[in-house]
């Protein structure tokens, strides 16, 4: 009796556990619907689209803003009457899935929505190990899957045919990064040859990260990595990596990193009483909750290069349309670029829609592969390059934080709204 | 500054987190012969409320020791009366013991996914980034003061199991319950009360751990791995053995960086339970009771 008992307490206990996930784990959407609610039953006339993101687990932060970006999307187009397919509007109609942050999970609902729920194209998930367990799953089904969340090149390089990725490679952020450096280097701010303490995350993103600052650094000659390591996810402790960074006493101080580990490190970084002519931590950097957790002063003059800031739309329309359009969806909130990616992915998808004239799967990964549509993105342009798997190769903008709080675009020239600072002041105090 | 005292100080620093964090799994596992699946949990919960005194109330998290220890007791005790208590004691309960503990863990993290959402939080204060000079290196105050409370709780608790009429009782009953039955001692008082003081050293431990790094509702997963790997290497149930064995593991996971490339240190330390486990299956310092 008593063990029995048990094993049903045990049974609602689990129940419990798992609840949130049932729950949270179906939110279809269309047109100007809320999350959770179906505008109306889909018929022929309508356009499915599924998509997962990690709305709950370690990237629910990051699934959330892609998801503001694809209800965005979807809310304009409905606006407009539809899609245009072949002369007729269609509506449009997104069944959005919780795969909690995990890789089996955004693969077996990606297998779902093909198969059982019978969408017509996939949108991509966010994190670069889950679309690359979701990107195998539309390739076998042979289905369009356009995201905005993969960047790491090995998903490119497989050859898949129906993989499209809008987000450009981390290398290449590298390269944006190593770029505005040696025009310093050029204009004699910094030493030439340059030491470059060199760290990166233990993922394919890290990888692409060194291969980007090695490549650099080989082809110019002009910079030497004396430090190359690599350390793992959610570090505790990064005394002893920083010990040896502090040792080899280099100029450059570049690491690629992910949000909690940039935080962890860059604090003992300045509790060690650290200090380079530049220093980077990739994407990382320009983040207001970074600022707040390590106060303004200590992230002073850190480089950082994302695929997207809102400061372009004082220099380009597609993006300040884009603006616009979420500030007055959002109550005047500014989009970073979680959610011009969410938005621009759907864009990308509508448009090949728009171009091939009808569903047919094919017709429309055809029209994607050729794909040439003025974009938000850095570069004005959106495409998929196929020399490159189909993965966008738009520029990076690369952002200084300055001491009065402002994190000014400082590269590529054309998207500029201020201008860098090396080597880093502090440093000489 | 030579390196060597570097990595020395980086060590002995980064074993007062470790050892925080595996005190009260050793316990409870100690005495009660369950491995405490919420440890986890409870070290996430300790996190959160440190975070929330601070940034809700501006209590600073060392100040909050104390209340979250307290709070966290009273939670373990209920938790102990509400539900362990009613497992079957001894091999017969121990998977029984993992699955309920292992479901209110999962309950905790998505409770906190509701509440805070997974957005990782930071707790600052005014010295989190202050440095201080120890033997002519720069430390970090808040490590320092991590190994202080370690070192404390170390204290604390030795005198607690050796000196106390409460700490010979918990002893006793991680010896023999039957036998203190026979001679009075309340062996179900002591199980909650011993319960309650695992989970308050784990919240103590979550708490501690957030004054140093941003965390979120998974927070707790990978410091229930080290808290594994410390405690067997220490001895399950020996709290002297789990300073000592954090000590070991920290010393090995910082000395490693010179001979192995830096991604590979954390795996030292499992490498190092594999081989205990295999060598000396009873821990590094044996089997012990407690003290």
């Amino acid at each position: 009796m008593r063990n029995s008992r048990t094993a049903l307490f045990l049974c609602v206990v689990l129940a419990a556990a798992c609840k949130k996930q049932t729950a949270s784990q179906e939110q279809p959407s269309g047109g100007t619907a809320p999350a959770g609610q179906t505008v109306a039953a889909p018929g022929a006339d309508t356009i499915r689209v599924g998509a997962t993101l990690p709305l709950t687990g370690a990237e629910a932060r990051t699934g959330g803003f892609y998801k503001e970006g694809y209800e965005l999307a979807f809310e304009e187009a409905t606006k407009n009457g539809g899609v245009d397919v072949g002369g007729k509007k269609m509506a449009v109609q997104l069944t959005l899935l919780d795969d909690t942050s995990t890789q089996a999970t955004a693969a077996s609902l990606a297998d779902r929505l093909i198969n059982s729920d019978k969408v017509n194209f996939l949108l991509g998930t966010y994190a670069t190990n889950l679309v690359e367990a979701q990107s195998v799953v539309a390739e076998q089904n042979q289905i369009p899957y356009v995201n905005g969340g993969g960047a790491a090149t090995a998903i490119y390089k497989r050859g898949y045919k129906w993989v499209f990725g809008l987000l450009a490679p981390v290398e290449l952020l590298a390269e944006s990064i190593m770029k505005w450096i040696d025009t310093q280097q050029k204009a004699g701010k910094l030493p030439k040859p340059a030491t470059i303490a060199l760290l990166w995350e233990n993922t394919s993103h890290g990888k692409d990260f060194r291969k980007g600052v090695t490549e650099f650094a080989d082809k110019s000659k002009n910079y030497k990595v004396t430090v190359d390591e690599s350390f793992e996810l959610n570090g505790k402790d990064f005394s002893a990596l920083l010990g040896k960074v502090k040792a080899a006493n280099t100029d450059l101080f570049l690491a690629d990193a992910h949000l909690p580990d940039y935080i962890t490190m860059q604090r003992q970084y300045v509790t060690a009483g650290m200090c380079h002519k530049i220093q980077s931590y990739g994407a990382r950097g320009s983040e207001k909750q970074a600022a707040e957790s390590l106060t303004p002063k200590n992230v002073q003059y850190i480089l950082s290069a994302v695929w997207w800031s809102n400061q372009l739309s004082s220099k380009s329309p597609e993006a300040k349309r884009f603006v616009d359009l979420f500030k007055a969806k959002y109550g005047g909130r500014a989009p970073e670029w979680y959610q011009a990616l969410g938005y621009e992915t759907v864009r990308a998808l509508f448009a090949a829609i728009t171009q091939a004239g009808s569903l047919d799967r094919d017709a429309v990964r055809q029209k994607l592969a050729a794909l040439k549509i003025p974009s938000l993105l850095p570069g004005g342009e959106l495409t998929f390059p196929a020399e490159f798997g189909q993965q966008s190769h738009a520029p990076f903008v690369v952002q200084q934080n300055l001491p009065d709080g402002t994190s000014p675009i400082v590269a590529p020239p054309d998207a500029a709204t201020g201008t860098g600072i090396a080597p880093n002041p502090g440093c000489a105090k | 500054m030579d390196r060597f005292a570097e990595l020395v100080i980086a060590s002995v620093l980064l074993a007062g987190l470790y050892a925080t964090m595996a005190y009260g799994l050793g316990l409870i596992y100690g005495v009660l012969r369950i491995v405490n699946l919420n440890h986890g949990g409870m070290i996430m919960a300790g996190a959160y409320a440190g975070w929330y005194l601070h940034s809700e109330y501006g209590i600073d998290p060392y100040l909050s020791l104390l209340p979250v220890a307290a709070v966290s007791f009273l939670l373990g005790i209920a938790m102990y009366r509400g539900l362990v208590h009613r497992l079957p004691r001894g091999a017969a309960g121990g998977v029984q013991s993992l699955l309920l503990l292992f479901g209110v863990w999962l309950v905790m993290r998505n409770v906190a996914y509701l509440l805070f959402t997974g957005n990782d939080q930071t707790l600052r204060t005014s010295y989190s980034t202050r440095a201080a000079v120890l033997a002519g290196a720069l430390v970090s105050v808040n490590r320092v003061a991590v190994f202080a409370v370690a070192l404390a709780t170390l204290i604390i608790l030795h005198i607690l199991l050796t000196r106390t009429y409460l700490g010979k009782a918990i002893r006793a009953v991680a010896q023999n319950p039957d036998s203190c039955t026979l001679v009075g001692i309340r062996v179900e008082r002591i199980y909650a009360l011993t319960f309650g003081l695992g989970t308050a050293l784990a919240a103590i431990a979550g708490l501690l751990g957030a004054t140093l790094f941003p965390f979120n509702p998974s927070f707790g997963a990978g410091e229930l791995l080290k808290s594994f790997v410390v405690v067997v290497l220490g001895g399950l149930g020996s709290v002297a053995g789990t300073a000592i064995a954090a000590l070991i593991l920290a010393a090995v996971e910082v000395f490693a960086i010179l001979f192995i490339p830096a991604y590979l240190t954390a795996a030292v330390g499992f490498v190092l339970l594999v081989l205990v486990l295999v060598l000396r299956p009873g821990g590094l310092f044996g089997q012990r009771v407690l003290g």
